[in-house]
């Protein structure tokens, strides 16, 4: 009798374990609904970032692209100021040339 | 003299005539701009009729005439020389000045407007000064194509150089002759500007005198300068006679130390250039006033005085001037040393930051150096604005283009500026080669002339090559006479 008990005892534990172990049918749709919910929404994330990189990355081109011209822009207006210097030292030699030429023809 | 009685009514009636014509003008006008004036008390204010057809016309008549003056070159010359323009421009002082006792400082400083063809050496010359002192008075301004229209300060002030007031003395440094004559009671001074020895051969310093006087005087010429020549491939004779030929000029002051004179010169734009063996050069027209007005045996004392501190109207005034030998640091320290005892004698206090620009700068021109008083602490060089004159005291004159003479092709530029400074150059030679820049499109070119023959040509080529070394190319006549 004792004996019989315990089985029986044991065997309802057994199916209760069994019984709580499975899911329903309508908790496996609710989980692929949600799997599919982060799914989207971690590819929606990634598209983001996608696009903010790319943006970023445009940005950063953008940002290269107006550098390198500014530095193109110093370079030649280096380039101008130099030459510039460069034809006045140049007509300031000349003209020295010329001075000095003129004083020594002013001599006896 | 005075005109006959006839004469002296009939210019008379006339200035009436005029005077009543522009009164008449001044009336009208008046109605029409309805001016409160005395000249229309019958003539109601009409400013909101249109204004007469004539007086417009006239007006606009005006502008036109004006702008046409002012585009063209003769037409701004006009222009320039208009009263409201500034002084006259021989209304300035430039070598006679009276001494105050207790003052070194004299003259004042001027100031021009350059007109289109104006070099420095044609200023300075006009102005009796060096171009030594033009030049150092205006940093910046291009001695032979300076910025039309450019100021230029005319340093007609000068500080007495530290030397007894007596008979002629001479400053290296400023490149300035100073003759101290009594007048009456009071103390007067003849200034020139000079041309001095080079650095090979530099003018003697110290006491000397006028051993004697010699009107249009022979060159013989020196065995040193004689060699120099052959050197250059210009053989020189064993004098030369008076004549424009003659770097001697009209005029020579023999001094008392052998081989040394006072003289003129065919070279004016050597005035304010260490350009001579030794002598003293000036402008022709002021060895002229210079050789009349200096008796045989006045003393002469040739110094050279970089540093030049004078007192005018209780303030003190420092003139610098690039050193004739040497640094001048010896001469720098005595100026300070003499300025730092200014200030402790007389209790004035100097501008010490302004002293070492002063110093710094060597413009040649007095500038106040006291930290108070009127011209203390003022920066700026306050000047007499003077008009431009119509004509500069021999300024090179250059005869047009002719098909039918010779020319020298003296050189072809890109750069038209460059083409006139040589050309400028040129000009000023002594004596005088004419030349000119023909421009077509972007190509200036260089010619001296005209010459009447190709001998005449091939001189003044010649002289082009020795003295400024040129090799010009003679170029035959358009149209063969």
């Amino acid at each position: 009798m004792m004996k019989k008990g315990r089985l029986m005892v044991s065997m309802m534990l057994a199916l209760a374990f069994a019984v709580g172990g499975c899911a329903t049918k309508s908790d496996l749709k609710e989980a692929q609904a949600r799997d599919m919910a982060i799914s989207a929404k971690a590819d929606q994330a990634a598209q983001d970032a996608q696009a903010a990189k790319a943006a970023a990355d445009e940005a950063l081109m953008k940002a290269n692209e107006a550098t390198a011209r500014a530095e193109a822009a110093e370079k030649r207006a280096e380039e101008r100021e130099r030459i510039a210097a460069e034809k006045e030292r140049i007509a300031e030699e000349k003209a020295k040339q010329a001075e000095a030429i003129f004083q020594k023809s002013m001599k006896k | 003299m005075l005109a006959p009685v006839s004469l002296r009514r009939k210019a008379y009636a006339g200035r009436k005539r005029v005077k009543k014509r522009y009164l008449g003008y001044v009336r009208r006008m008046a109605t029409h701009f309805s001016l409160p004036s005395k000249l229309s008390p019958k003539a109601p204010g009409r400013s909101l009729e249109r204004p007469p057809r004539s007086i417009v016309c006239q007006l606009l008549l005006l502008s036109i005439c004006v702008l046409m003056l002012h585009s063209c070159a003769v037409g701004r010359q006009f222009l320039e020389t208009l009263p409201f323009l500034g002084q006259p421009p021989d209304s300035i002082e430039k070598n006679y000045f009276l001494v105050d006792k207790d003052e070194s400082v004299i003259g004042r400083l001027a100031s021009i407007r350059l007109g289109r063809s104006d070099t420095l050496p044609d200023i300075a010359r006009h102005f009796s000064l060096g171009i030594n002192t033009l030049s150092a008075a205006n940093p910046g301004v291009d001695v032979w194509v300076p910025r039309d229209g450019a100021h230029v300060v005319l340093p007609l002030s000068f500080v007495l150089p530290e030397a007894p007031k007596e008979g002629i003395v001479i400053n290296l440094a400023a490149m300035r002759l100073f003759y101290y004559k009594r007048n009456g009671d009071l103390q007067a001074v003849s200034t020139f500007p000079v041309g001095v020895g080079t650095e090979e051969r530099p003018t003697p310093m110290g006491r000397m005198y006028i051993a004697r006087k010699k009107w249009r005087p022979t060159w013989y010429v020196p065995a040193s300068i004689a060699a120099d020549h052959r050197k250059k491939g210009d053989p020189l004779p064993a004098s030369v006679p008076p004549g424009p030929l003659n770097p001697l000029g009209e005029h020579a002051l023999y001094l008392s130390e052998p081989g040394y004179l006072v003289h003129g010169t065919n070279k004016p734009a050597s005035v304010g250039l260490r350009a001579t063996n030794g002598c003293i050069r000036l402008y022709p027209e002021d060895i002229k006033r210079l050789f009349d007005t200096t008796p045989v045996k006045t003393p002469v004392k040739i110094v050279n005085q970089p540093y030049l501190i004078g007192r005018r109207e209780g303030e003190v005034y420092l003139e610098v001037h690039t050193p004739y030998e040497g640094s001048g640091s010896a001469a720098l320290k005595k100026a300070y040393a003499k300025l730092k005892k200014i200030e402790k004698q007389t209790g004035d206090v100097l501008d010490w930051e302004k002293i070492k620009k002063v110093v710094a700068e060597a413009r040649g021109i007095p500038i106040a150096v006291s930290a108070t008083g009127p011209g203390g602490k003022t920066d700026g060089v306050e000047t007499i604005r003077l008009r431009h004159p119509a004509k500069l005291y021999g300024q090179p004159q250059v005869p047009k283009f002719r098909t039918d003479a010779w020319y020298v092709l003296a050189a072809d530029f890109r750069d038209a500026v460059d083409a006139r400074r040589l050309a400028a150059i040129i000009n000023h030679q002594g004596p005088q080669i004419p030349a000119r820049v023909l421009s077509i499109s972007d190509k200036h070119r260089v010619l001296a002339g005209p010459f009447n023959s190709k001998g005449e040509a091939k001189a003044a080529a010649k002289r082009m090559r020795i003295d400024l070394e040129i090799d010009g190319i003679v170029v035959a006549p358009v149209e063969q006479g």
